[in-house]
This record gives C-alpha cells, structure tokens and sequence, in this order.
C-alpha cells in the first residue's frame, strides 16, 4: 500500500508537472506573437538593383528622355492593407516630408498608386517617367508635361533655376480605420510611422 | 462707368470660358452631383469591404480566399478609380455607372468576408478547443510512459545490482 501510494505521488507529480508544460506549449501555439508593423518601401534603378537611376547613369534628363524606375513596397503589418504611393514632384525649397511631426510634403501630386496588399506581400510595378515639355521662365525651367506610365501630367507650380535640382517624392499613404481615411504613413498602435523616398534630377534642354 | 461694365462682363466670360475648358472640375455641383455622390458612396462601400476583410483575417482566414477577396477589393479600387476619371472628364452617367459596378463588388466582398470570418472563427475556436484538449492526453501519455519506464529501470538496476552481489560471492568462493 505504501509502494502504491509512493508510485501514486510520483505519477501525480509528473501528470501536474507535464500539464504545465503543455498547457503553456498549447498557450504558445494558439496565441500569436506580437511583432514589429511595419511597411518597406522601394525604388529601384531600371535593372531592377538598386543602381542606374539615370540613363547612361547622367541626371540631366534631356525632354523626351524614358527613365524606367521600379517601385516597390512590402507589407509587414501583419494584416491586409490599403496603401497608397504618391508621386510629387518637387525642387530645392519645396518642404520634403517631415520624418518628425510626420507631415506630408506641399509639394503637388503627380500621380497616385493605389492597391491592396496581403501580409508580406511585395507590391511592386514599373514607374517609366519622361518630361515631354519645358517651359522656360526667365531661367527657371518648369517641366510642364510628364508622361508617366502612359499617362499624362501636367505641372504649372514646380520649377527650377536652370532646371537643377528637382526631386519626384515617393509617400507611402495608408489606410486608418481608426480616423477612417488614408493617413501619410501608418499607425503601429499608438505610434505613427512614416516612409517615403526622393530622387533628384535635373530637368535640361538639348544644348544646355 | 464702361470700364467697371466692361470689366464686369470680361469677368463672366471669364468664369463661363473657365468652366468649359476644364471639364469635371469646372462644373457646377448640382451638374456633378450625381456622379460625386456615387463615387464617395463607392469609397464608403470599398472601406467597408476592406474592414470585413480585414475582420475575416482577423478570425484565421485562409490565406488562399483571403487573396481571392483581396483580388475583389483591387477590382473594385480600380471600378472607383475609373470613375474618378470619367468624373473629370466631364463623364457623369459613365462615372455613376462604374461607381454603381464597384459599390456591388464591395457589397458582395462584405457578404463573403463576413460568411468566411464566421467560418474562420468556428475553425479556429475548435482548433483551439482541440489543442487545449489534447493537454490532458498528452499530460497522461507522459505520465504513463514516466512510470513504466522508471519501473523498468528500477527492476533493471536491481538486477544488475543482484548479479554484482552473486558475481561477488562467487569470486570469494573460489578464493576460499
């Protein structure tokens, strides 16, 4: 009876410490695990590596000159998400985006992409950009129509002395559904992150 | 007196020729009306599309219908996308239109997101059911599997220990 009772304590005292273990196995495996939200956005050269942003690697993009960019973005915030690219085109003095208060750049949009995306999925397409017309203003240069994937775009607003310096900015935009609007960036609980991208070109004319 | 006149005249001709040249965005609100409300209800619809999604994801959708509603949701951002600029063209009956197509894309989303969160609620609710049940069994598969083998063991060290003793007794015998 003692040797029964003996072999009765032990048993019980595995059988409690084995549920322990597997109650908390069990725990582990329904629960899922808190990570890091968060969006990758991307432009690549027209190799698609991140090299050759420029044709024959020369920033002076010449009127009717094709660049081809790729523009990507990963989606790590563990849900399914809106998420918007904007195009601006901006020079020198127009603000870029405010990585601080997280403010948008004042610069105008040029064109919108708007899609979807799964968790960790890579969304990423072709942005094949050509200035078609400048306009001259007393040394300042205004590229005034873009063709833009086979659209076209037309900008009064942004120019530049001898056409230097200006810059397409890439915003990653995202859907709230907390404000129920798309937002510039995107809210990891109570934190708000934001992304975006520039580069710099300058518009020139044949001969200059 | 004629200059403010002719000023005056200059002006309307002005905003009239403004309204003209740029379609869409020129035109009178109670002309776009239509169309304006239809693409906003459009975007209400898509949001609610996406949170149903997202609510379906959420409960443990699968990912292979999940892509099929996510593909939905992109058909129908690009229906608002059209409409948008059918708006601005000026296109009002052909904006409402692909408005209208989008808002029963979306609508259709939320009827399957919801069925599909339901589904992937009960799904997961039973997986978890059946983990947590699986604690006990496991729990007494080890117990069992603990004792008998201690007992094993045991009887095992007992045995050699014996035959140490027998081998020992012998070795003193032969001594002797």
């Amino acid at each position: 009876m003692a040797r029964l009772s003996e072999d009765l304590k032990r048993a019980v005292t595995i059988f409690i410490s084995a549920t322990i273990v597997f109650s908390t196995l069990a725990y582990v495996a329904v629960t899922p695990r808190p990570r890091e939200q968060f969006f990758q956005i991307y432009v690549l050269g027209e190799t698609g590596k991140a090299e050759r942003y420029y044709p024959d690697g020369n920033p002076n993009i010449l009127v009717g000159r094709v660049v081809r960019w790729y523009l990507g973005t990963t989606n790590f915030m563990g849900s399914v998400q809106y998420v918007v690219i904007k195009a601006k085109l901006g020079n020198s003095t127009i603000k870029a985006p405010d990585d601080v208060n997280r403010v948008p750049s004042p610069a105008p949009v040029l064109l919108e992409f708007k899609k979807v995306v799964l968790s960790n999925e890579t969304w990423e397409f072709p942005f094949v950009w050509e200035i078609r017309e400048i306009n001259v203003d007393d040394g300042v240069i205004y590229p005034t129509v873009f063709e833009i994937n086979g659209m076209v775009f037309r900008n009064s607003q942004v120019g530049a002395l001898k056409g230097h310096n200006l810059r397409i900015v890439f915003e990653l935009w995202s859907f709230d559904p907390e404000s129920d609007r798309v937002m510039f960036g995107w809210r990891t609980g109570v934190e708000r992150r934001v992304a975006w991208l520039q580069i710099w070109f300058n518009a020139t004319i044949a001969g200059t | 007196m004629l200059g403010l006149v002719l000023l005056a005249v200059m002006t309307m001709l002005g905003i009239v020729a403004f309204s003209y040249a740029t379609p869409g965005v020129g035109l009178p609100a109670s002309v776009l009306g239509g169309g304006n409300e239809a693409v906003d209800e459009a975007n209400v619809e898509f949001r609610r599309a996406l949170m149903a999604v997202r609510e379906a994801e959420a409960a443990g959708a699968d990912e292979v219908r999940l892509r099929i509603l996510v593909e939905k949701l992109n058909w129908a951002l690009r229906m608002i996308d059209r409409a948008e600029g059918l708006l601005l063209r000026g296109n009002i009956e052909g904006a409402a239109a692909e408005a209208e197509q989008s808002m029963e894309v979306s609508r259709g989303i939320v009827s399957d997101a919801l069925r599909l969160r339901d589904e992937s609620s009960l799904r997961t609710y039973h997986g978890k059911v059946f983990t947590f049940a699986m604690v006990p069994v496991a729990s007494l598969l080890v117990t069992v599997g603990a004792h008998y083998g201690w007992k094993w063991w045991r009887r095992r060290e007992i045995d050699r220990m014996m035959r140490m003793e027998i081998s020992g007794l012998r070795e003193s015998e032969e001594e002797t």
